[in-house]
């Protein structure tokens, strides 16, 4: 059939899609090795003849760099950081050197506890809710579409009343993991109830009950049979979710100041009132964390649909 | 309660006593036990929060006060001041409040149309056979992976005025020299720069989608209709598009309802500015609560955008609540 | 012969090195039907497609009325397809679905109506304009998929095995519509179907189909009467064609064939040219078997191993040397386990088949 032909139309269209989806990558990746006075010069640098890992060791191993410059000591004045700064053949310009008192360590860190946490949460508490409501048709048609209300709000909307109730006299939870960890999988839980109740859905129920009928309780039974049985989704569930919370801002900007830190909000700090935005450590910074993200998605490529329509669509 | 036995002699009664006591395999309390922890994190998480927020939202408390937000939710039962001002001003005297309602509005029906024109066109090329699908297939999809801060982050720096996307402009127009486009300092331009940034960011969704739609088109009334004539134009139209009908409804419903939400990318391409020429609800809610500190406003317009996000989103499930809640 | 509707030439396709039709040539009158049988995955689908232009075959030309249609875009080759699951619109009523080609056509309003309303009588389905194909029944939705082509006046009507998503009632009232159908409109018609009783009932002519070869073209009659091979015997007729291997002699004047001390005598004309030592293969169908005098010059004699009755028929197996055979005769007749019987195959019909190429000898 003539519509089947991949012809000269159909090339450039896939040129052009995969030139706006990939360029942007290409250019945060190629920013995270230029040093700071590539940054942004006219016209833009496409790709650093000067390539450097200076960006990488300012968010992993800033001591590196304190060593090659002979400790902080010097630079803490204002005016021997000017005069650094006026040295464009330092590997480390005057504006990074405001960024080697703190790694990127604590907010990596902060990420992966709080990610790891929440996304366990979510997916015990969500895995019972999907049992409940896909075996026992619990609550009907309701609960189902109450726990997606959560998911219906937007983020600020629930962030706010999050700060009013985390900052309360005798609550204070705010910049606290356990604060985070509880937001999180409060509005990761819908996506993890919808999309294992799809996992479920799938599966015969014959199946679980016939394990019953080999003396199982249904506890049991849940446990033993249905959980081995969706490992697969159960797994990409997981990983999902993962995404979800390593992905998020806005809780996060609002519910820690400096206690807890995550990738996004320490993303967002790489910015001084001198110098602005320091986009190489902020491409750094973002290649870093997006790696984890990249990975997990390619994995769950099969599934990340089904996530994201809430089950709606499977494959 | 239970009545079927064949246990042999036992009376029935004495087992039903029993099981009116407590039965941990009974189908009731095993489907309680388990919706348990998910309605317990949902009230502490939500309904909670909400509640409390929804008594400080009838006064004008705010943090810098110094009195305690018990104290604020003790003036709404002493009746001490007035309530509900809040809904009142933000109604009749907030035009910017209601401005940041109908941008929202803008910003996610032109992203969402784009992001369906364009994934269509992408699903329905991969729909042909050609070298290297498979990857071009992974490349496609890998905006959709990357966190909404780093997109945000990416996009300022394409953004700037020396930056690429002027560059890449100036050439199309020409010249060695970038354009000349202040992209997040003109109003107009940052309105395009978000929608873009939208659009790039979640064009391979509708594209992922819409292309499972596609392939689950069957194929034997496509071919009928190629023998009964219909050129390729009328067969996407009058039999591919309809069979699609349930899937796009999805694609949308699903997109809105993020969409609506938008906060993290607008923040750091333009913190809702210039001025409020990006502003969306969720950065006026951001200003009102954060910037201002006026959290007792601020969850007064909460409030607000939560009952039309409700409303809407609620309206755009009809069509998929049975897509949704059917066992496939 | 009358006009050629259709004509194959060395119509050949490959899928790699898959040959799904292996250089086949036939050709169909006007207002025949014409029967594609065959096991599935034989070809004959992919026939089908290459006849409406949805394959482009390897090589081989297509013709209809004469004129190659190999250029001509599947569309407009003014063939009408009628595939196995219908296919129907399902997001369209019935009407839509039956005017669908018309307004391809882009025919006027009035005309589109006049003909929908022709045909929905003509298929008994007037009443049901206005249903949705999921309010239909199979049968109902089979009409539809007639309809929705017949109401374009297509020069061919295709059909893919109609009635095998039918259930056993509706199928014969379906084959009994077919057969009004074909009648009634004086449609060509070609028909694939795995099914011998349907191709059998239906068809004037029937290609035998095996592994993207044409095993034998030929009308309905002769295809089950006069098989050209031993595929085509096995194929039609339930129970199949009986074979018998052996060597072919002489004993004295008569031809016979040999098998472990057993002898068949065949008939003289059925031999031809084959020489003595031979190997063949004797076909004979069941039913062309009758039992005889035990001394009866043209019977041979075998031993009854099983009996079983059907009704006014009944299927014997004797064994013969060290060879099976069934024959359909009257319930009733005086044979029992264990007897020897004496069998007289019909002179007329007995097959002499080459046992390497399974190729019957032509007189």
């Amino acid at each position: 059939m003539g519509a089947r032909k991949f012809g000269p139309g159909s090339a450039i269209g896939l040129a052009f899609g995969l030139l706006f989806a990939v360029f942007p990558l290409f250019w945060m990746v190629s920013t995270s090795f230029k040093p700071s006075n590539e940054w942004v010069t006219t016209p833009p640098v496409w790709v650093s003849e000067n390539g450097t890992v200076t960006n990488y060791l300012v968010i992993l191993w800033p001591s590196v760099l304190l060593e090659q410059r002979g400790g902080l000591g010097q630079y803490t004045e204002e005016g021997e950081v000017t005069a650094q700064r006026a040295t464009e053949s330092d590997a480390v310009s005057g504006a990074v050197a405001d960024f080697l008192t703190k790694s990127a360590w604590q907010s990596i860190r902060g990420s992966i506890i709080i990610s790891v946490l929440s996304t366990m949460l979510s997916i015990v508490v969500g895995f019972m809710a999907a049992i409940a409501i896909a075996r026992y048709r619990f609550g009907g048609n309701v609960t189902p579409f109450f726990i997606l209300s959560g998911r219906m709000f937007p983020p600020i909307a629930i962030a706010i009343p999050f700060v009013v109730m985390f900052s309360a006299p005798g609550i204070e939870a705010t910049d606290s993991y356990w604060g985070l960890i509880l937001a999180y999988a409060a509005v990761t839980v819908p996506f993890s109830t919808w999309m294992l109740k799809s996992f479920i859905d799938e599966l015969p129920q014959e199946i679980e009950e016939a394990a019953m009928m080999d003396g199982m309780s249904r506890w049991e039974a849940h446990i033993k049979v249905t959980v081995p049985l969706i490992k697969g989704g159960l797994i990409a569930t997981s990983l999902f979710i993962f995404i979800l919370n390593w992905s998020e801002f806005l809780f996060a900007l609002v519910l820690t100041y400096t206690n807890v830190e995550t990738i996004p909000v320490k993303l967002s700090k790489y910015f001084s009132a001198t110098s602005g935005q320091q986009y190489g450590i902020q491409a750094a910074l973002a290649c870093v964390s997006i790696v984890p993200l990249v990975i997990v998605g390619f994995f769950i490529q099969r599934h990340l649909v089904r996530g994201l329509t809430l089950g709606a669509i499977k494959r | 309660m239970v009545t079927k036995t064949a246990n042999g002699g036992v009376p029935v009664r004495a087992l039903q006593a029993r099981a009116r006591l407590f039965d941990p395999n009974d189908k009731r309390y095993i489907g309680i036990l388990f919706i348990t922890p998910v309605q317990l994190l949902l009230i502490t998480m939500l309904i909670f929060p909400f509640g409390l927020e929804f008594f400080v939202a009838l006064t004008e408390w705010q943090p810098t006060y110094g009195t305690s937000i018990w104290h604020a939710v003790g003036t709404v039962f002493s009746g001490d001041t007035e309530l509900g001002l809040n809904y009142y001003y933000l109604v009749t005297d907030e035009p910017r409040f209601l401005e940041a309602l109908g941008r929202t509005l803008a910003i996610s029906v032109l992203s969402l149309c784009l992001e369906f024109v364009i994934g269509l066109g992408l699903a329905t090329i991969f729909l042909k056979t050609f070298w290297g699908k498979r990857i071009w297939f992974t490349a496609l999809l890998t905006p959709m992976m990357i966190m909404p801060v780093v997109v945000g982050y990416t996009w300022f720096m394409l953004f700037q005025y020396s930056g690429p996307v002027n560059q890449v402009l100036g050439w199309i127009g020409g010249t060695s020299a970038g354009a000349d486009l202040q992209w997040l300092n003109n109003g107009v331009l940052a309105f395009f720069a978000v929608v873009i940034t939208e659009v790039w960011h979640w064009t391979p969704l509708f594209f992922l989608i819409l292309l499972s739609g596609l392939n689950a088109v069957p194929e034997n009334p496509v071919r009928a209709a190629t023998v009964l004539g219909a050129s390729n134009w009328r067969i996407f139209w009058t039999v591919i598009m309809p069979n699609m009908r349930g899937v796009i409804i999805i694609a949308f419903v699903i997109r809105g309802m993020e969409v609506i939400k938008l906060f993290d990318e607008i923040y750091i391409l333009t913190r809702g500015g210039p001025g409020t020429a990006t502003e969306t609800m969720s950065l006026y809610l951001y200003k009102l609560g954060f910037q201002d500190f006026r959290l007792a406003y601020a969850g007064s317009a909460g409030f607000i955008v939560l009952v039309i996000t409700v409303v809407m989103i609620n309206m755009m499930l009809k069509p998929i609540r049975y897509e949704l809640l059917e066992k496939r | 012969m009358a006009n050629i509707k259709l004509e194959l030439v060395e119509l050949r396709k490959e899928f790699g090195e898959l040959i799904a039709v292996d250089d086949m040539s036939l050709a169909c009158e006007e207002g025949e039907t014409m029967a594609l049988l065959g096991p599935s995955g034989c070809g004959k689908s992919t026939t089908l497609n290459m006849i409406v232009g949805l394959e482009a075959p390897t090589s081989g030309d297509i013709l209809i009325d004469g004129q190659s249609v190999l250029q001509v875009p599947p569309g407009q080759r003014n063939v009408g397809l009628v595939f196995q699951d219908y296919a129907v619109f399902t997001h369209m009523n019935v009407r839509r679905n039956l005017e669908y080609g018309l307004r391809v056509r882009g025919m006027a309003r009035a005309d589109i109506d006049r003909e929908v309303a022709k045909v929905a009588t003509f298929l008994h389905l007037e009443h049901q304009l206005d249903y949705k194909p999921l309010e239909l029944g199979a049968s109902e939705l089979q009409r539809v998929a007639i309809g929705r082509t017949l109401v374009t006046n297509p020069e061919i009507l295709l059909l893919d095995e109609p009635l095998s998503n039918l259930e056993a009632e509706m199928r014969n009232q379906m084959r009994r519509e077919l057969r009004r159908i074909q009648a009634e409109t004086g449609q060509t018609i070609i028909y694939v179907t795995h099914d011998q009783i349907e191709a059998l009932s239906l068809a004037h002519r029937i290609a035998v189909m095996d592994f993207g070869q044409l095993k034998q073209y030929d009308t309905a009659h002769n295809v089950y009467h006069y098989p050209d091979n031993t595929f085509v015997g096995s194929f039609l007729g339930n129970p199949p064609m009986n074979f018998v291997h052996g060597q072919f002699g002489h004993d004295g004047n008569r031809p016979v064939v040999a098998q472990n001390g057993s002898i068949i005598p065949v008939p003289a004309a059925s031999a031809g040219a084959v020489s003595d030592g031979a190997d063949v293969i004797v076909g004979m169908r069941p039913e062309s078997m009758m039992l005889a005098e035990a001394d009866d010059p043209e019977a041979f004699t075998a031993s009854v191993i099983a009996v079983e009755p059907q009704g006014p028929e009944t299927v014997l197996t004797a064994r013969i040397g060290q060879s099976d055979l069934k024959l359909v005769v009257e319930t009733g007749t005086q044979a029992h386990e264990g007897a020897e019987i004496a069998i007289r195959p019909d002179a007329e019909l007995l097959a002499l088949f080459d046992a390497a190429s399974g190729v019957r000898f032509k007189a």
